[in-house]
């Protein structure tokens, strides 16, 4: 029996005018079989989502279905909620919204109770679940504490203490770092393995999976068709026209210069940052690669002037001519429209309605200039805010990790906006986990460690002698 | 660093809700000298206990100031009293009426000691659990509002660090008022496109699908716990009968009379000790929980996909 089916779907969304939008999936026939680690790929946009919330009901989205959907052999439509919440489990992508309880207890016990299930299976459920995924030891942590990675661990717990036969997952990992995306993968894989669970991952960035997966669709214009994992895990170069300069960056006048700089953000934490030394010359663009906590986001608030460091100095010659992308692009679009939103700077920046219209040309929504920003996708969120911050030509433009939870498609562009701010003069200071980014725009490279530089070097020469991809 | 265990974390819930409520209750009511010193001295050593000395003394930063005040406020308020100390102007000090103001400075500043105590050992899931199992929507608001509350506050902080990180926008820098709304707008329709991901993802795990629900509850009431309670409440009662007779043979005016025998005290001694000695005696020995089956469930749910 296939664990999901789809015979000839053709899906359109509801429009608010009562009329019909174009199909987001058109003629999709597909078959996972029970107990296969799946695929579903395609960019942004492509209706991976659409398809796998068809498959989940109480989830599903409003509009005109043709054809069928079945999971486990029963047609979707017909599902009542409690069955469908018994049968197939469901992780979402972001780890903050996803989670409902202030407690991990709370959380995992959260869709047993929900179901009825009784208290003593309810302790059994959970505590098997716990010990498989080892969650014991932050069992009583408040969900608050947790970082990206445990939240998602925690979804991933919650739908298995539920004991669903098919796992659907859409883009689980896109706002992990890639340590914490290893180790999620590395649960998943032993749950599709050893409890015999059916996994459908939807997923932009496939390379990490290929090594577990045993089949893969690609999604492409609504339609969909069988893609090989061998094809999907060799990695393709960002193609990024006028990007890195391959050369060593110039050595001028350094544009930010941090001197032994100490920080923390408590008395009695720990230090963040550790007799950091950095200079960033004019017109580089400087890389700074690390883990996840080592520091790189301090590191741009410091040089920012947003934290004051403990000790050290802090030498800024852009500090009146300075922009910072944060890593959720949410916390600068404060407008109604796309287009306010790129003219809420224009009295500063001294541009006007044609540097807008141009803006909203290059990043292709020319259509959606009265759309809310939220109503984007989060490539074009990000894209958006990135270009309101370069609309007022900063000399220094700060970026937070610029391609968090993007596509390939979204990462070429922001890439290619970086290369041409870098060629209009701005220096760029970015931090990033994203290696392929920083081979494609990068002068150089600072790899951070331990709350300082470990090593500084132009980027060729930092990537042909380091010892990861 | 390492986070403090939760006192009295071997008791259920309950226990220590009624022992904190008996402490604060008969503190607010009784307005005596030795009954607010002796709940001012046990709220004190229990939080020095529970918070530590840092947390405690900053605690105190504010609240001593705060009983100073009451009792330098209270002559102004009321002039009676037959000891006079000093003349201010038309006003006159008496010793009596300093005396019931720090009085009531040591209860205002007593209860607040006793509410952060309280607040370290019945955390909030804890309080959530004593909701009856009937109680269905009031635990889940209280959680959604307790992740919400710090994550808006954090959010709040990212959005003004990236508006003063764009230095280059300064020209457009916005007033306080304008900023204020600008970020409060900001953050409401943050939250609200999180709530949509986030009530897909109740209903993706079974809420409202039509079965009762049941409650998983990390703390079980056991025989210790039903003793206990029966014991506090013996020993509330008692409390409030000798705290009832000191506080009708009390005077503070004209002059400060009717202390009463010693022994009168002893029981709100004990019960203001109560919880440090329950705290300090916590960590050995006690008794472990252990999960056992609970109630059964309603038929047709429940007994789901194995």
């Amino acid at each position: 029996m296939s664990a999901l089916e789809l015979c000839d779907v053709t899906f359109s969304y509801a429009a608010a005018s009562g009329t019909r939008t174009a199909p987001v999936l058109r003629n999709v026939s597909l078959e996972v079989p029970e107990g296969a680690f799946a695929l579903l790929v395609g960019a942004t946009g492509s209706g991976k989502s659409t398809l796998l919330r068809l498959a989940k009901p109480e989830i599903a989205p409003a509009g005109e279905l043709v054809g069928a959907v079945r999971v486990l052999g029963r047609d979707a439509r017909g599902m009542v909620p409690r069955d469908s919440a018994r049968a197939v489990g469901y992780v979402f992508q972001n780890p903050d919204a996803q989670v409902v309880c202030d407690t991990v207890w709370h959380e995992m016990a959260f869709g047993l109770e929900n179901l009825g299930v009784p208290e003593g299976e309810m302790r059994r459920r959970v505590a098997e679940t716990c010990d498989y995924l080892g969650i014991e030891p932050w069992f009583r942590a408040r969900t608050a504490e947790l970082s990206g990675g445990q939240r998602q661990v925690l979804s991933l717990a919650a739908a298995l203490a539920m004991r669903p036969r098919v796992l659907l997952l859409d883009e689980p990992t896109s706002m992990l770092d890639p340590l914490a995306e290893k180790n999620f993968l590395s649960l998943l894989f032993r749950a599709n393995r050893e409890l015999g669970i059916t996994v459908v991952v939807a997923t932009h960035a496939p390379e990490a999976m290929t090594d577990v997966a045993t089949c893969a669709f690609e999604l492409r214009d609504g339609e969909v068709r069988a893609a090989s994992l061998e094809e999907l895990s060799r990695p393709v170069p960002l193609a990024v026209p006028g990007g890195r300069s391959g050369e060593a960056p110039r050595a001028g006048a350094p544009l930010v210069w941090v001197g032994n700089v100490w920080h923390r953000y408590a008395r009695d934490g720990r230090w963040v940052l550790r007799g950091l030394d950095l200079k960033v010359g004019e017109g580089e663009v400087r890389a700074l690669l690390g883990s996840n906590g080592c520091g790189k986001s301090t590191l741009l608030d410091v040089v920012a002037g947003v934290s004051r460091p403990q000790r050290g100095r802090v030498r800024n010659a852009a500090a009146a001519g300075q922009a910072l992308l944060p890593q959720a692009p949410k916390a600068l679009l404060a407008c109604e429209t796309v287009r306010e939103e790129l003219s809420e700077w224009a009295p500063a920046g001294g541009y006007g309605p044609t540097e807008v219209d141009a803006a909203l040309e290059g990043l292709g929504l020319a259509g959606a200039a009265d759309r809310h920003p939220y109503d984007l996708s989060g490539g074009q969120q990000q894209l958006l805010a990135l270009e309101k911050l370069l609309l007022v030509r900063p000399r220094l433009l700060l970026l937070d990790e610029p391609t968090k939870g993007l596509d390939r498609a979204a990462r070429e562009r922001v890439a290619c906006r970086v290369a041409r701010a870098r060629s209009d003069g701005a220096t760029v200071l970015l931090a990033t986990h994203d290696r392929e980014f920083v081979r494609a725009v990068a002068d150089s490279v600072s790899l951070m460690f331990d709350g300082s530089l470990a090593v500084t070097e132009p980027a060729g020469p930092f990537f042909a002698s380091s010892w990861l991809s | 660093m390492a986070a403090r265990p939760t006192p009295l974390e071997t008791w259920h819930a309950t226990v220590p809700a009624a022992l904190f409520a008996g402490a604060v209750a008969l503190t607010m009511l009784a307005v005596h000298p030795v009954i607010a010193a002796l709940s001012l001295a046990g709220a004190l050593a229990f939080s020095l206990g529970a918070r530590g000395v840092r947390a405690t003394l900053r605690g105190l930063r504010w609240q001593l100031p705060m009983l100073a005040l009451v009792c330098l406020a209270n002559p102004l308020f009321s002039a009676s009293g037959s000891t006079l100390l000093l003349k201010l102007g038309p006003r006159s000090v008496y010793a009596e009426s300093l005396a019931y103001g720090a009085t009531m400075g040591a209860v205002m500043v007593a209860v607040v000691v006793w509410l952060e105590g309280a607040s370290t050992a019945l955390t909030q899931d804890r309080l959530l659990a004593l909701a009856g199992r009937r109680a269905r929507a009031l635990p889940l608001v209280a959680s959604l509002a307790a992740q919400l509350v710090p994550q808006m506050l954090g959010r709040a902080r990212t959005v003004r660090a990236a508006l003063a990180a764009c230095t280059v926008a300064g020209g457009a820098r916005p007033t306080a008022r304008h900023e204020l709304v600008r970020t409060s707008t900001m953050l409401l329709s943050w939250s609200l496109e999180d709530s949509l991901e986030r009530s897909d993802a109740m209903r993706a795990r079974g809420w409202e699908s039509g079965c009762t629900r049941t409650s998983y509850r990390p703390d079980r009431l056991r025989a210790r716990d039903a003793v206990a309670l029966a014991a506090l409440g013996a020993l509330l009662a008692l409390c409030a009968a000798c705290a009832w007779a000191a506080c009708s043979g009390w005077r503070f005016y004209p002059r400060m009379t009717g202390l009463g025998p010693w022994w009168r005290y002893l029981p709100l001694a004990v019960l203001f000790a109560l919880p440090s000695l329950a705290a300090a005696t916590d960590g050995g020995g006690a008794p472990s929980r252990v999960a056992t089956p609970g109630a059964a469930a309603p038929a047709g749910c429940g007994r789901g996909a194995r």
